[in-house]
């Protein structure tokens, strides 16, 4: 028994480094294409380089830009579509918070009430184009309005 | 109330570990492996947080079960069944705060008094909070709730420091770093055993989140870009590896005995 609590410690010690090592090492050269910010492909579009002006939780493009093609789905009236083009924006969001949420705690909850409430409306039973529209055209307005106050 | 008198040397029946870096070590990782496993299920798997609640729940009464049911200390029940502590007491304080509008500052200091409860009570049925000889049935009720509860309140806590403080991960891992230097270094100093122990406890849960994040969190927000999935793997890998270890200590030193 002895034995083996001898040996506990090493190991604990030698994989305490090997991660520290195997985390330095994978963040090199990998990190652009595994986590990089979300839907990096559509930010060229016009639009979204016209919001310059960053906010204090940083540059948000990416999240509006998959806010922006959710509410296009909805406006042709595909709301199937935009539940499933949605989760992009939920899972997105979702593996952001520790990184966005310290930045400005009050506007992060104001974004993150306003997504919750869009996903309601487009997962609801039966979803209804009047609420949807509603609840993308108010995540807009939000996106814009933090982008705005610097 | 029966006196329990505690068996001087061997710690042949104790069901719950020894203290030692490696505990420390899993005790970190799993909260991490924890947290993302149960994200992953409520997001990505799209179950959503109602049924990984429910989930995560149903499958912690299993272990809960299997650990009581078990006779001696086993380390992979014991372990798993922290792990869905850690999942369980995350749940609980995040259902108060996104799904019930509980003020962090309110959930915060509730769950303070009911631990520092726990303990009191805890102390006044078995006159010790020994977390080194827990082979009672109520003992073991005692020590249970008191981990669920420092998760719950570990949680809490952090967020706060995150909220209030605007702790980023970054700061939040060497600030709780810090704490629980400081708290080692009193435990060396001849501090209370007890006291420093529950206290790590509690503060291992915050920096192990932060550390989390270290790795996950994309390099644009000053993580290491590993994401939430390579991180878990690489946790539950060295989980796994100290665990078997542990294990294979526990059936070497009861060659005699039959396992299970």
């Amino acid at each position: 028994m002895r034995h083996f609590y001898s040996l506990t410690r090493p190991v604990a010690a030698v994989s305490a480094i090997a991660i520290l090592a195997l985390a330095a090492g994978c963040s090199e050269p990998a990190g652009t294409s595994m986590a990089g910010p979300p839907a990096v492909a559509t930010a060229q579009t016009s639009s979204a380089t016209k919001v310059k002006a960053a906010s204090k939780l940083g540059d948000l493009s990416a999240f509006r830009n998959i806010a922006a093609d959710v509410t296009s789905i909805v406006d042709n009236g595909d709301l199937p579509a935009a539940k499933a083009r949605i989760k992009d924006l939920e899972v997105a969001w979702d593996s952001a918070e520790a990184g966005l949420k310290a930045r400005a705690a009050g506007d992060w909850h104001v974004l993150d009430k306003s997504i919750d409430h869009a996903l309601g409306a487009l997962r609801a039973n039966a979803p209804n184009q009047t609420d949807s529209k509603k609840a993308m055209a108010d995540l807009l307005t939000n996106f814009d309005s933090l982008q705005g106050k610097s | 109330m029966n006196t329990l008198t505690t068996p001087s040397s061997s710690n042949w029946l104790n069901k719950v570990p020894e203290v030692t870096l490696s505990f420390w070590v899993i005790k970190i990782m799993s909260t991490t492996v924890g947290e993302t496993g149960a994200d992953f299920l409520a997001v990505n798997a799209g179950f959503g947080q109602d049924i990984s609640r429910a989930v995560m729940g149903a499958l912690l009464a299993v272990a809960l079960f299997m650990q009581w049911r078990t006779r001696r200390y086993t380390p992979w029940t014991y372990w798993l069944t922290v792990v869905l502590v850690s999942v369980v007491g995350t749940q609980i304080t995040d259902l108060l705060t996104d799904g019930l509008g509980v003020s962090l500052y309110v959930s915060t200091s509730a769950f303070a008094a009911v631990l520092a409860g726990i303990f009191a009570v805890w102390f006044w049925v078995e006159r010790s909070l020994s977390i080194h000889k827990i082979f009672t049935c109520r003992r073991e009720l005692f020590y249970w709730s008191a981990i669920l509860c420092t998760f719950a309140l570990g949680t809490a806590a952090g967020d706060l420091a995150t909220e209030a403080l605007g702790l980023g991960f970054t700061w939040g891992a060497v600030s709780f770093g810090a704490l629980i230097a400081i708290t080692y270094a009193a435990w060396r100093k001849g501090g209370n055993a007890v006291l420093t122990f529950w206290i790590g406890y509690i503060l291992t849960r915050p920096f192990g989140a932060a550390l989390g994040d270290m790795l996950t969190q994309a390099k644009t927000y000053g993580g290491l870009g590993m994401g939430a999935m390579w991180t878990s793997a690489l946790f539950l890998i060295v989980i796994v590896m100290l665990v078997t270890v542990a294990q294979f200590g526990v059936g070497s030193s009861r060659i005699t005995q039959t396992t299970e």
